[in-house]
């Protein structure tokens, strides 16, 4: 319901570029060739249609695995699970490559803006993206002991939002990165000074599918 | 019954000690407590018991008569309080005593009878009988009921000690009674499982729970176990549920990659999500309701640190609260307004510390309540004088509990790690279903 529609925005983003891909230059030629144009129109058409279709099918798999997804989460709460870090899938990545994916970011107390020095931390992970188009992460943020329990988790999931924001913005289907809040509860350095603090307040990197 | 409390209406700019009170420095333009004038509560006495049977029907009721912080309380020696096998009036009025508690044995098989005795005038206040199990948690929480009851005699409204608090410790949920007896864990789904909030009529709590994938809010019934997700709530963030006085309505916190708003969903109905704030990359979060339902206090980061806000319940008229400087008062959060609707609760850090403070709402001053160790967290008694928190003031971290009235501050036993405490209403599922 609610998180249906929410969920809604991302896809229908995707359905709307894939439609707007601009036909072949056909319809520049009419006169000198026409049949030609036709054909060309055709083939575009073809490729509109199966571009359409393609990102239908895209969708709703992801249709389906927001829900399998939101299935999962309804039936988890019938147990008592634990949500420990996420195990990384990391078969079929260069040892480089995942350790340039994995590399955490780290924020300044109380904030959630990208610093500068991380903002290479974060380009640096652009080109393994790009060169792997199936691979999925997770961001998941996180906050040091101070704030409170509560606030502390809103908190963190803006600093996994704004990593999110970052690498959509260049260039990353937003589909393939997906956040989640920690708040302050899996610190890790369990010390109370200001060095184990600015290493708990950090975004974590996991790659949840498609390594292979 | 009122007790004989002088505010202390200075604003203080300077540290100063103050007797049932922590010592703390307060920030300047913060009033600082309340000091406490002994002698001015009514003495009670809980007479000897004649029968050994009794004997710890007796300790658990003395125990919860201190706990309400009503009282001074006495336990006169049996051969001073007692003549012939009844209260010695004279002999109690002449130790300071107003009133007397008596358990003896009933008429019935296995029968009690309780009796507030009005000592000053010889007579018979108010009574009960009743039958009293023979040992373990029935036996207390029968006795809780007794002690409640005779705080309503004696004062007009009840006593706390039937209730029960729910905590997190380990990130697991737990129950105590107030008086530290009768620690249970209780199963609940997710690992932490953080926020615990009761139903107006005890009988169900609404969570958050960290599973794989999500951060769902559950809603729990107590005595059957079951659980359900809040529909939407299998996305993004979600926290700091809290049911409306009537519980019909439940309000927390969404948070997704635009930002943390809050949001009431319809228990009653099983449906229809309402938005209450926009924000757009600041948070909205932990409201807390009106004791009438009219309006939601929370917390918002829209002016850059979070700070206390209120509105109506449809989410207009949103405003400041608690007076902040920009910059330089610290982040408050945690906010619960009180069961008389008159204040609310909530925590500000105070040089990086995080202290429980009370603003009232009809002169929107500010007090704050402690000053020792880290503070966070309360939570209201039903009975509108006592907050439960989480501190460090003992040197481990642990739930205490404070009476506003006089400053009285216990640990709570076998609450160790305990934080997010919610306290139960009078009559909760824990002391009825037995």
């Amino acid at each position: 319901m609610m998180g249906r529609l929410w969920r809604a925005g991302p896809v229908a983003v995707l359905l709307a570029a894939a439609c707007g891909k601009p036909p072949a230059p056909a319809a520049t030629t009419p006169a000198a060739a026409p049949d030609l144009a036709r054909a060309a129109d055709s083939i575009a058409a073809a490729r509109r249609d199966s571009l359409a279709a393609a990102a239908r099918a895209d969708s709703l798999a992801r249709a389906e695995r927001e829900r399998v997804r939101a299935d999962s989460v309804r039936m988890s709460v019938q147990q008592v699970s634990a949500d420990t870090a996420p195990a990384a899938v990391a078969g079929g990545l260069a040892a480089a490559d995942s350790a340039v994916l994995a590399a955490p970011i780290h924020f300044d107390y109380d904030r959630a803006e990208i610093r500068a020095a991380d903002q290479a931390q974060l380009d640096r992970k652009l080109p393994v993206l790009a060169a792997h188009p199936r691979l999925e992460i997770r961001i998941g943020g996180n906050c040091d002991e101070r704030g409170s329990t509560e606030y502390n988790l809103a908190l963190g999931e803006r600093r996994a939002a704004s990593a999110k924001r970052y690498l959509v913005a260049h260039g990353v289907a937003a589909t393939r990165v997906s956040i989640v809040s920690y708040g302050k509860e899996h610190p890790l350095d369990p010390g109370h000074d200001e060095e184990a603090w600015a290493k708990n307040r950090r975004d974590d990197f996991v790659v949840t599918r498609g390594a292979r | 019954m009122k007790t004989g409390w002088l505010a202390v209406a200075t604003l203080l700019a300077a540290p100063v000690p103050l007797r049932g009170q922590d010592s703390g420095s307060a920030p300047v333009g913060v009033r600082v407590g309340i000091t406490y004038a002994p002698g001015s509560r009514p003495s009670i006495a809980v007479l000897p018991v004649a029968a050994a049977a009794l004997d710890s029907a007796r300790t658990v009721l003395l125990r919860d008569l201190d706990y309400s912080d009503r009282f001074e309380v006495l336990t006169p020696p049996a051969g001073v309080a007692m003549r012939g096998g009844v209260p010695n009036y004279p002999a109690l009025t002449a130790l300071g005593t107003d009133l007397a508690v008596s358990v003896a044995a009933g008429g019935g098989p296995g029968e009690v009878d309780v009796q507030l005795h009005e000592v000053r005038t010889g007579t018979v206040r108010n009574h009960l009988s009743l039958q009293l199990p023979a040992g373990g948690e029935a036996l207390r929480l029968a006795v809780h009921r007794v002690a409640d009851e005779v705080v309503r005699w004696a004062t007009g409204s009840p006593g706390i000690a039937a209730t029960t608090l729910m905590f997190v410790s380990d990130g697991r949920l737990w129950r105590v009674a107030p008086d530290g007896a009768g620690l249970a864990n209780v199963p609940a789904a997710g690992r932490p499982t953080l926020s615990p909030a009761w139903s107006p009529d005890g009988r169900a709590i609404a969570y958050t729970a960290f599973v794989p994938g999500g951060r769902p809010l559950v809603l729990q019934d107590l005595s059957s176990g079951s659980r359900e997700v809040v529909p939407g709530t299998e996305y993004g963030v979600n926290i700091t549920p809290e049911f409306s006085p009537d519980g019909r309505r439940l309000a927390y916190a969404h948070g997704d990659e635009n930002g943390t708003d809050v949001y009431l969903y319809d228990v009653a109905r099983r449906c229809c999500v309402t938005r209450l704030t926009v924000g757009r990359y600041y948070d909205n979060l932990s409201p807390t309701w009106s004791p009438d339902g009219q309006r939601l206090a929370f917390i918002s980061s829209r002016a850059g640190s979070p700070q206390l806000y209120v509105m109506s319940a449809d989410g207009s008229n949103q405003e400041a609260l608690a007076r902040f400087d920009f910059g330089s008062t610290g982040q408050s959060n945690g906010p619960a307004w009180s069961p008389d609707g008159q204040a609310i609760a909530f925590h500000r850090e105070v040089a990086g510390v995080p202290q429980v403070f009370v603003v009232d709402l009809a002169t929107r001053a500010v007090r704050q309540i402690t000053g020792e160790g880290r503070n966070e967290d309360p939570s209201w008694a039903p009975d509108g004088r006592h907050l439960a928190f989480s501190s460090t003031r003992g040197g481990v971290r642990q739930l205490w509990i404070v009476d506003l009235d006089t400053g009285r501050m216990r640990p709570l036993a076998a609450t160790a790690g305990g934080r997010l405490p919610a306290w139960s209403p009078h009559g909760n599922y824990f002391t009825e279903a037995r």
